[in-house]
């Protein structure tokens, strides 16, 4: 980090700006994005996979991919970190759903059992639901969910369970599974579209 | 029918939700995804419920990955390392060890040793001893590179042997007395010249040893002053 450009690249926080300029192939540029972003980015796919050697593959994958595909970021459509961790969030459903085939033995109990690799006093799937619908509109509807169908949206969506690894974690019928998922995600549309209308 | 069509709206918001959640079945995701690049409306499902549940992820604790992951992405890319601007081989950033002084000397091998297995391109094959006194503190550190005739001994700590004495360098073999090596030459880093390569000299040799000695080295052939510093060679090959 010594030269003109990667100052600027340093100085600027928006990482929208520094996509726009990794588009470019602004070397610096991404460096900056990659130093700011990289901590929570890993921090999701670690949860989702629980392995660090994957999890670090996919995010050399997903890094790999952002400079390539820079320019297919659209600032009108989503925040630049909504953005890269869906592509994180994807790449680590798709190792998932690979190795369901040679199932990852799932441990049936509580949320915790499922972070190998994540440290035992993180918080658990649920907690991380309430905690990051950081809105405050997104956290009433969060709280306005039903038990069941709040941890099988937050087991699913910080661990990436299907539907029926769900079923055996939770050990409910895969029916029921299915419907919570459904339903919950129906509501939580119904809340935030109440409580804000679209864009 | 499309997808899009108004009297399927209920049906594509559902299984959006689902992608941006995770739950849907490859096959689905694969197709959703497809459909997506052409369809405008299906792409924006998508991205309103990637965008519902984004503020989900934000509370996930950061955690820091390993240098390796930014490495291995400007590897895969062939960009320059921006973040790691020392273009010196490994074994000349050796400054680093110093501040691990305390580190067992296992630490400290293990560090060379990942340090050697990730770094593109790999270097060459090398040797590398510790030299570590009682107090397991490194002192000197001897490398060399496959096919050198010569040691290259660079000191980390500050052991320098006192007024009108030498530090010379003995090969410790399994069985036998020390064999002279040569004597270490003044200065932060020194070369101690062989008449072969060192890692031939070396081959059977698990260890060396540093004692101190009058100048021009041992007169007998066997080490005379007291031995400060040894440790085990290390083969990175």
């Amino acid at each position: 980090m010594n030269d003109a450009s990667s100052e600027a690249a340093l100085r600027v926080d928006d990482l929208g700006a520094l996509l726009a300029r990794v588009a470019l192939g602004d070397q610096p540029a991404f460096a900056t994005l990659y130093r700011r972003s990289a901590a929570h980015l890993y921090a999701i796919a670690l949860r989702m996979v629980r392995e660090r050697a994957i999890a670090e593959e996919i995010l050399q994958e997903a890094f790999v991919s952002v400079w390539h595909h820079a320019a297919a970021y659209d600032a009108a459509k989503s925040q630049p970190m909504t953005w890269l961790a869906a592509i994180v969030r994807h790449r680590a459903l798709d190792q998932l759903r690979r190795r369901e085939i040679d199932t990852v033995p799932l441990e049936v109990g509580d949320d915790r059992r499922l972070a190998w690799d994540v440290p035992a006093d993180a918080p658990t799937p649920v907690e991380l639901l309430l905690a990051g619908a950081d809105a405050r509109a997104v956290r009433d509807c969060v709280d306005t969910l039903d038990a069941g169908p709040k941890q099988a949206i937050a087991l699913a969506f910080f661990h990436g369970l299907s539907h029926r690894e769900l079923a055996a974690h939770m050990r409910e019928p895969l029916g029921t599974v299915k419907s919570w998922v459904r339903r919950g995600l129906e509501r939580l549309r119904r809340c935030l579209e109440s409580a804000s209308p679209p864009p | 029918m499309k997808l899009s069509t108004p009297q399927r709206r209920e049906r594509l918001d559902r299984l959006a939700a689902e992608y941006a959640l995770g739950t849907s079945p490859v096959r689905v995701r694969r197709r959703l995804e497809a459909i997506a690049r052409r369809d405008r409306v299906v792409a924006r499902a998508l991205s309103d419920w990637e965008r519902r549940l984004a503020g989900f992820a934000e509370a996930v604790p950061p955690m820091t990955p390993a240098p390796r992951v930014w490495q291995g992405i400007v590897g895969r890319l062939g960009l320059d390392d921006l973040d790691a601007p020392r273009k010196d081989p490994w074994w000349q950033r050796l400054g680093v060890w110093q501040s691990l002084a305390t580190a067992s000397l296992a630490v400290i091998a293990l560090i060379g040793v990942l340090e050697w297995r990730r770094a593109p391109p790999a270097p060459p094959a090398t040797l590398v001893v510790v030299l570590a006194g009682s107090d397991a503190k490194p002192a000197l550190i001897a490398t060399a590179l496959r096919g050198e005739r010569h040691l290259t001994v660079k000191r980390v700590g500050n052991a320098t042997p006192e007024q009108g004495k030498v530090y010379e360098l003995w090969a410790l073999p399994e069985a036998g007395p020390p064999q002279p090596l040569g004597v270490i030459p003044p200065g932060n880093i020194a070369r101690v010249p062989f008449d072969h390569p060192a890692d031939e000299r070396l081959s059977n040799i698990p260890s060396l040893a540093v004692s101190v000695e009058p100048p021009g080295g041992s007169p007998t052939g066997k080490p005379t002053g007291p031995v400060l510093f040894s440790g085990s060679v290390e083969r990175m090959y």
